[in-house]
C-alpha cells in the first residue's frame, strides 16, 4: 500500500507551521466551506467518513458528536486531547510540530459542528516546543481573523499520564487533581464544568479538514472499510528507521517494519511486536502479516491503541520489559481506585522477584491471578493497561518467565537490553516531570 | 418540590423483583430488596459517588464489564446480579478486598476501630481467610497529628477519599487533600497545617477504617466495653443528636446520631470534643462555702441545704435569679417553682429574649437545602451561633439556592446593628430582594445576630412577605443559648405573678456556668447581699459566691431542651454526675418551703407539659424528636422601630461576637485550644487603609479607661466603621472604642 498523506499532507514539501504556506496548499478552505454548512451536515460527513478516534479507543467521531446533549442550557465545549503520554507514541507531537494549522482548522470545524465557541487543547506538559509552535500558529490565526468568535485555549498539563484519560483530563483542566470520573454520566452529556463536551485526539481533529476537503466518500476510499483513512504510525524499538509514518489503515505490519522501517538492525531476529503503545498485548513474529487497522489487530488479540508500533528483537528479556511497563503504570496510577493503585504495586513486586531469580512457579500463577484481579475492575482503563503487557508476555513467553525461576536469575543477564525499546527505569525516574514523588 | 411526581421503576436484583423510585441508587435499591451491596467509599451525604473503592462491583445485564453499583441509579427493567449470585461479581469483590488488604496493617487488636470497623466486618463476611501477599507492606510515619484532636495513620488508610470529600464538598474548607499519586497517595492537610475547622471531627466518623482517630479516644476503650447512650448536644441552639460512648461511668467520646431534619449526621467540633470538660481539674463535686475573701471550702450536703435554706429565708423574697439558658426545661421549672411559688421571688435575669412569634413559620432545618432563596439578616456569623446551620446553608448553595446575607460581613454589607432596619426595608414595597422573597416558592429568612427581640422582628418580616402561606417557606431565629426558649417558658409557667425588682437585692441565685461567667450577672452580684451559685467549675465561683452548689453538664442530665426550630428534644443522662444534680437538690429545698416538686425529670416534664406543651409525652418526643406543627403564636410580630439608637459618637463601633470555640467547656479542653479565637481586632480594608495599619499590627482598643491590646486583622468582607473582636477578648470595652498604637498615638 502506498504512503498516504492526510494529516501530514504537504508537510514534507513546505513549512506548514506558517499560515501563508498552509493557505497556499488550500489551508482553511475546508473551514470556509464548513461554515457554510449546517452543523448536522458536518456531523453527517464525519459519520459518513466513519472516522474512528485515533486516541486509542477507536470510537467513531461522528457518532460521538451526535451524542452531544442538545437541550442543555449550558455551553458546549470541545476538548482536544494532546496529552500524548503512552510509551512508544509520538504521533501527535509530529502533527502539532509540523501541521499545527491543520489541527487548529480541525478544531474550528468541529466546534462549528457541535455548536461550541470554546475549545481547550490539553497539551502534555513535556511538549514545550509543540506548545510554542501551536501558540505561534494560533496567534497567526487570531491575527488573520479566522477564529470567527471561537476561543481556543492551550492548556499545558503537569506531567501525569492519567490526564490523557479523558475524564481525568477534564478534572485537570478544571483545576482539580487529575482523577478519572465514573461513567455515566458521559462527557457528551456532563463533561467539562458539567457541560456537554466533545473530546477528541489530536490526530482525529487534524483529519477533519481533509474529510471536508475530500468529501466523506472520497475519504472512505482510503484505508479499509471498517477503518477508513490514515494513521500516523510511530515506529520505534529495534528497527533500522524509527520514526513517524503516515499510512493508510490496513497496511500490513510487515510492510511497516521491513519495507518502511528497514527491518531489524544487525540482522537480528524479531521476537515480538507491540502494535499500539506499551499498554496493548504483544504480537509475535507469526502475526507480521496482520493488517494495521482496528478490527484486524483486535482479531489478532491486541489493540490498535495509539498506533505506536514497538519492535522487539531477540536480545530482549520479556520479564524485564514487563517489569519496566509495570513500573511505568505503577508510577502513573492515579491512586483513586483500589485495584489499579494496589495491584500495579503488587505486579511490580512480583516481577522484581521473578527478574531477580527469587521467584517460584507459584509466583508465576500469582502474577497471572493478580493480573486477572485488576483486569476489568478498575475505574478507568489504566488498570487494564497495566495488565495487558504483563499478562500477554506471560501468555506468549511463559518459558522465559519459567527460565527465570528455574535458573534462579535472568537468562539474558549481561546481554539483555530494553534500551531502544523503552527508557530504563532510572532514566524515567530522573527525568520525571510529575512533580513530587516522595512519599 | 413536594409536588414533584415520583416515578417508580421495576428492576431485578439477584432475581428478586423490586419497585423503587426512579433514580434511586442501586445500593439503596438492593437494600430495598433485602440484599447487601457492601461499600467503603460510597456515602451519599458526601455528594456524587466516586466509584473509587470498587467494593460494590456488580454485573448489570447488557453491560459486559462489571459496574460499580454506587455510581448507578435504578432504571426500569434493569437486571442486576450482585456478588451473592454472580460468580463474576463475586470475583470482583474478592479482588477488591484482597487489594485493600495487601497493604493494610494487621493491627486490629490495637486499633481503635477494631470491633466497629467496616473493613474488619466486610473482611469477616466476604474476605479471604489468608493472604497471598509476601512482600513488605507499605509503611509510613505514624500516627501523624493532623490537628490536636485528630491523628492520621496512613498505613491503615484505604484511600476511600471520604475525608477529603467531606472537606471539599460538605464543610467546604478544602483543608484535607490527597497528596502524591498511585500507591504513594496519602491523605494530608494542605501544606501540613493543622486541620482547623468547625467540623473536622466528622472525618473520624466517616473513616471506614482506623486511619483517622480521635486523639481523645485513642486507646481509651474497645467497642465491646462501651455503652452508647443516645442524647442531644447541649452546647448550641441547634441541638444536634448525639451518642455518648461511655465506659466505666465516663464519657469516652461523643458521636453524631443522624437526625435527618436537624443535623444529617454532622456534628461540630465543639459538640464532639468538648465533653472532656466533665473531668476538668476545677470541677466542683461538693458544695462549697466561701471562707475569707477568695477561699472556698467543701461542706456536707446537709450543711449546704441548711445554709441555702437560711439564705433564701433571710432574703425574704428580695431574690433575683440569673439563668443560663443551658438548664433543662425541668431544671428551670423546678427552680422557678421553688423560688416563685415557695418564696414569691419572681425576679429573674433570663439569658435572652425568646418568644413564640416565629412558630407560624416553623420548618425543619433540612428545609434549607430545598430552598431557592435564603436571606440572612444580622451581624453574627451563622457558623459561630449555630454551626450546623452553616452546613445546611452550604448544602443549599450547592443545590442551587441563592443565599444572601445582609449584615456587617454579609454578601450585601450593612452597617453594624441595622438588622431591624434591614427587615423593615425588605418588608417594604420598594425592596427588590423582598419582592423576590415574596415571589419565590421556597423562601427562608434567618436572623443571626444580637437583638431581634426573640424573633418578633423576623416574624414581622416573614409575615409581611407572606411566608406562612407557602409550604416550604419559613423563618429561623438563631438564639444565643442552647435552651433559652425552654428556660424562659418554664420560668413563666411556674407563676402568673408579675415580676418585681427588689432593691436592695437580698440574694442573687446564679444558675449555671454561662450566667456565672456573665459580666452583667457579676455586676448584679456587687449589689447583692449574698450570692448562691450553681456552677460546674470552681474558678467561675471563686471570690464572689457565698454558697456554691455543684452544677452538672448536659451530658449528665435527663431532661428536655427546645431547639431553635422549636423542637422539644430529650437529653439523657449518659453518665452519673459526681454530685446530685440540680433538680435533686432543688426538690429537697422545695420540700423545706412546702413546694411539691418531684426530683424526677420525667414527672416534672409531665406536669409542665400539661401546662404549656399540650400534654405531649416523653414517648412522643422519643430518640428522634418530631417537629411540632407550625402554630399560631401568642406573641405579636413586630416591625416597629427600635428605641432611638445612640447618636454617632467619636471613635469606631465595637462589634463583639461569641465564637463557637469559647465558653467554660471549651476553655477546659486541651484539644480545642488551637481553635479558640485569636486575640485579633478585625478591621475593614477601608478603615485599615485610612488608619495606616496592616495585618498583624499591634493596636490598643480603648474605651472609657479600659484598653485591650490586639493584633490587627484586615477582613475584606467587613463593613467600614466597625472593629470586630471576639467577646472574650473585648472584656470591659464599651460599644464606642478608640484605636491607638502601642506608642499611645491615637489612630483616626
Amino acid at each position: 500500500m502506498p504512503r498516504a498523506s492526510v494529516v501530514l499532507a504537504d508537510a514534507d514539501e513546505r513549512d506548514l507551521t506558517k499560515l501563508d504556506e498552509y493557505r497556499a496548499v488550500g489551508g482553511y478552505g475546508a473551514l470556509r466551506s464548513a461554515l457554510a454548512l449546517e452543523p448536522e451536515q458536518i456531523i453527517a460527513e464525519l459519520t459518513g467518513a466513519n472516522l474512528r478516534g485515533r486516541g486509542g479507543a477507536g470510537f467513531p467521531m461522528g457518532r460521538k458528536a451526535s451524542l452531544i446533549a442538545k437541550d442543555s442550557p449550558k455551553p458546549t465545549y470541545l476538548v482536544v486531547n494532546a496529552d500524548e503520554s503512552e510509551p512508544g507514541a509520538f504521533k501527535d507531537r509530529e502533527i502539532m510540530l509540523r501541521t499545527p494549522h491543520r489541527l487548529i482548522e480541525g478544531c474550528l470545524i468541529t466546534a462549528h459542528a457541535i455548536g461550541s465557541t470554546s475549545v481547550f487543547v490539553y497539551i502534555r506538559g513535556e511538549y514545550l516546543t509543540e506548545f510554542e509552535v501551536l501558540r505561534t500558529a494560533l496567534e497567526e490565526v487570531r491575527q488573520a481573523d479566522l477564529l470567527g468568535g471561537v476561543t481556543i485555549v492551550l492548556h499545558r498539563g503537569a506531567g501525569a499520564y492519567i490526564c490523557g484519560e479523558e475524564t481525568a483530563l477534564l478534572d485537570s483542566l478544571e483545576g482539580k487533581r487529575g482523577l478519572p470520573r465514573p461513567r455515566p454520566p458521559f462527557p457528551p452529556v456532563t463533561g467539562l464544568y458539567a457541560s456537554p463536551t466533545q473530546i477528541n485526539n489530536v490526530q482525529t481533529i487534524a483529519t477533519v479538514p481533509k474529510i471536508l476537503e475530500l468529501g466523506s466518500k472520497e475519504f472512505a476510499k482510503l484505508g479499509v472499510k471498517t477503518s477508513p483513512g490514515t494513521a500516523v504510525f510511530s515506529l520505534s524499538g529495534n528497527v533500522v528507521n524509527p520514526g513517524n509514518y503516515e499510512l493508510e489503515l490496513g497496511t500490513p505490519l510487515r510492510e511497516l517494519i521491513y519495507d518502511i522501517g528497514g527491518g531489524i538492525p544487525n540482522g537480528r531476529a524479531i521476537k515480538a511486536i507491540i502494535p499500539g503503545g506499551s499498554s496493548v498485548p504483544v504480537l509475535t513474529p507469526d502475526q507480521l502479516d496482520t493488517p494495521l487497522d482496528y478490527n484486524s489487530i483486535q482479531a489478532a488479540g491486541s489493540f490498535f491503541g495509539s498506533a505506536a508500533v514497538m519492535v522487539i528483537d531477540d536480545r530482549c528479556c520479556m520479564v524485564q520489559l514487563a517489569l519496566r511497563a509495570a513500573q511505568f503504570y505503577m508510577h502513573e496510577s492515579c491512586g483513586k481506585c483500589t485495584p489499579c493503585r494496589e495491584g500495579t504495586r503488587w505486579l511490580v513486586q512480583l516481577l522484581e522477584k521473578i527478574e531477580d531469580g527469587r521467584a517460584t512457579h507459584s509466583d508465576l500463577d500469582l502474577l497471572l491471578s493478580v493480573c486477572d484481579r485488576i483486569l476489568g475492575k478498575s475505574l478507568c482503563a489504566l488498570g487494564d493497561f497495566a495488565v495487558y503487557p504483563v499478562s500477554s508476555y506471560m501468555a506468549k513467553f511463559r518459558d522465559e518467565f519459567e527460565a527465570h525461576v528455574e535458573q534462579g536469575g535472568c537468562p539474558f543477564a549481561g546481554e539483555s537490553s530494553i534500551e531502544g525499546i523503552v527508557a530504563p527505569v532510572e532514566l524515567h525516574e530522573r527525568k520525571s516531570l510529575s512533580g513530587s514523588v516522595d512519599g | 418540590m413536594a409536588d414533584r411526581q415520583i416515578q417508580s421503576v421495576a428492576l431485578t436484583i439477584d432475581g428478586r423483583e423490586v419497585e423503587v423510585p426512579k433514580g434511586l441508587g442501586l445500593v439503596e435499591a438492593a437494600a430495598v430488596a433485602g440484599i447487601e451491596i457492601p461499600v467503603f467509599c460510597y456515602e451519599p451525604r458526601l455528594g456524587p459517588p466516586v466509584g473509587a473503592c470498587r467494593m460494590c462491583l456488580c454485573e448489570i445485564e447488557g453491560t459486559p464489564k462489571l459496574q460499580t453499583a454506587c455510581t448507578l441509579t435504578a432504571q426500569d427493567g434493569m437486571a442486576i446480579r450482585t456478588a451473592q449470585t454472580s460468580e463474576k461479581a463475586a470475583q470482583g469483590q474478592d479482588a477488591t478486598l484482597e487489594f485493600i488488604l495487601v497493604n493494610h496493617p494487621l493491627d486490629c487488636p490495637v486499633c481503635d476501630k477494631g470491633g466497629e470497623c467496616p473493613l474488619q466486618d466486610l473482611t469477616f463476611r466476604y474476605g479471604p481467610g489468608a493472604t497471598r501477599m509476601t512482600f513488605p507492606k507499605r509503611t509510613f510515619e505514624k500516627p501523624i497529628p493532623i490537628s490536636p484532636a485528630i491523628a492520621l495513620d496512613r498505613e491503615r488508610c484505604i484511600l476511600c477519599y471520604r475525608c477529603t470529600r467531606f472537606s471539599e464538598s460538605v464543610s467546604e474548607d478544602g483543608q484535607l487533600v490527597a497528596r502524591n499519586r498511585g500507591a504513594r497517595t496519602v491523605i494530608a492537610t494542605f501544606e501540613d497545617e493543622p486541620y482547623r475547622g468547625r467540623f473536622s471531627g466528622n472525618v473520624i466518623e466517616l473513616c471506614p477504617v482506623g486511619a483517622l482517630t480521635s486523639t481523645q479516644y485513642r486507646f481509651e476503650a474497645r467497642p465491646w466495653e462501651i455503652q452508647n447512650v443516645p442524647s442531644i448536644c447541649g452546647l448550641c441552639p441547634v441541638g444536634c443528636n448525639i451518642t455518648a460512648s461511655t465506659r466505666e461511668g465516663k464519657v469516652k467520646r461523643v458521636l453524631s446520631r443522624n437526625h435527618p431534619e436537624i443535623d444529617e449526621g454532622w456534628l461540630c467540633d465543639k459538640g464532639r470534643f468538648a465533653f472532656t470538660h466533665l473531668h476538668a481539674r476545677d470541677r466542683i463535686t461538693d458544695p462549697l462555702r466561701r471562707v475569707r475573701r477568695r477561699g472556698l471550702s467543701a461542706i456536707s450536703w446537709d450543711g449546704a441545704l441548711e445554709e441555702a435554706e437560711g439564705m433564701l429565708r433571710k432574703a425574704r423574697g428580695r431574690i433575683v435569679t440569673a439563668l443560663s439558658g443551658s438548664e433543662t426545661i425541668e431544671q428551670a421549672y423546678g427552680l422557678a417553682k421553688l423560688l416563685r411559688q415557695g418564696l414569691g421571688a419572681h425576679s429573674a435575669v433570663l439569658p435572652e429574649e425568646t418568644n413564640d412569634a416565629l412558630d407560624r413559620f416553623r420548618l425543619p432545618l433540612s428545609a434549607l437545602r430545598e430552598a431557592e432563596l435564603i436571606v440572612i439578616v444580622g451581624d453574627d456569623p451563622v457558623a459561630e451561633r449555630a454551626p450546623v446551620v452553616d452546613l445546611w446553608l452550604r448544602a443549599a448553595r450547592r443545590a442551587g439556592a441563592e443565599v444572601v446575607s445582609l449584615g456587617v460581613t454579609g454578601t450585601v454589607q450593612r452597617p453594624a446593628g441595622t438588622a431591624a432596619e434591614t427587615c423593615r426595608e425588605l418588608a417594604g414595597p420598594g425592596s427588590e430582594l423582598g419582592g423576590r422573597l415574596r415571589a419565590a416558592d421556597r423562601a427562608i429568612v434567618i436572623w443571626s445576630g444580637p437583638g431581634g427581640r426573640g424573633g418578633t422582628l423576623l416574624a414581622g418580616l416573614a409575615g409581611a412577605l407572606g411566608l406562612d402561606g407557602k409550604k416550604s417557606s419559613g423563618a429561623f431565629y438563631l438564639p444565643a443559648t442552647p435552651n433559652g426558649r425552654g428556660v424562659g417558658e418554664a420560668w413563666a409557667a411556674a407563676s402568673d405573678e408579675e415580676e418585681a425588682n427588689p432593691e436592695p437585692i437580698g440574694l442573687l441565685v446564679v444558675s449555671g456556668d454561662e450566667a456565672a461567667a456573665d459580666p452583667g450577672v457579676r455586676a448584679l452580684a456587687e449589689r447583692a447581699e449574698s450570692v448562691l451559685a450553681t456552677t460546674m467549675f470552681q474558678s467561675l465561683a471563686v471570690g464572689w459566691a457565698d454558697l456554691v452548689l455543684p452544677g452538672t453538664s448536659y451530658l449528665e442530665r435527663d431532661g428536655t431542651y427546645r431547639n431553635l426550630e422549636g423542637r422539644l428534644q430529650r437529653l439523657r443522662r449518659t453518665v452519673i454526675p459526681p454530685a446530685p444534680d440540680e433538680l435533686a437538690w432543688t426538690a429537697k429545698l422545695a420540700e423545706r418551703f412546702g413546694v411539691a416538686l418531684s426530683p424526677h425529670p420525667s414527672l416534672v416534664f409531665e406536669e409542665l407539659s400539661a401546662k404549656i406543651y399540650r400534654g405531649v409525652g416523653l414517648g412522643e418526643i422519643g430518640e428522634r424528636a418530631p417537629l411540632p406543627a407550625a402554630a399560631a403564636p401568642a406573641t405579636a410580630p413586630d416591625l416597629s422601630a427600635d428605641p432611638a439608637r445612640a447618636v454617632a459618637a467619636p471613635g469606631m463601633r465595637l462589634l463583639t461576637y461569641r465564637a463557637l470555640f469559647s465558653g467554660a467547656a471549651v476553655e477546659r479542653v486541651p484539644e480545642l485550644q488551637f481553635q479558640r479565637p485569636a486575640r485579633e481586632a478585625e478591621l475593614s480594608s477601608e478603615d485599615a487603609g485610612r488608619l495606616g495599619v496592616t495585618d498583624g499590627d499591634v493596636i490598643d482598643v480603648r474605651s472609657n479607661g479600659t484598653s485591650v491590646r490586639l493584633a490587627t486583622r484586615i477582613n475584606r468582607a467587613l463593613h467600614a466603621g466597625v472593629v470586630r473582636v471576639a467577646v472574650e477578648h473585648a472584656r470591659g470595652l464599651e460599644s464606642r472604642v478608640q484605636l491607638e498604637k502601642p506608642s499611645g498615638e491615637v489612630l483616626r
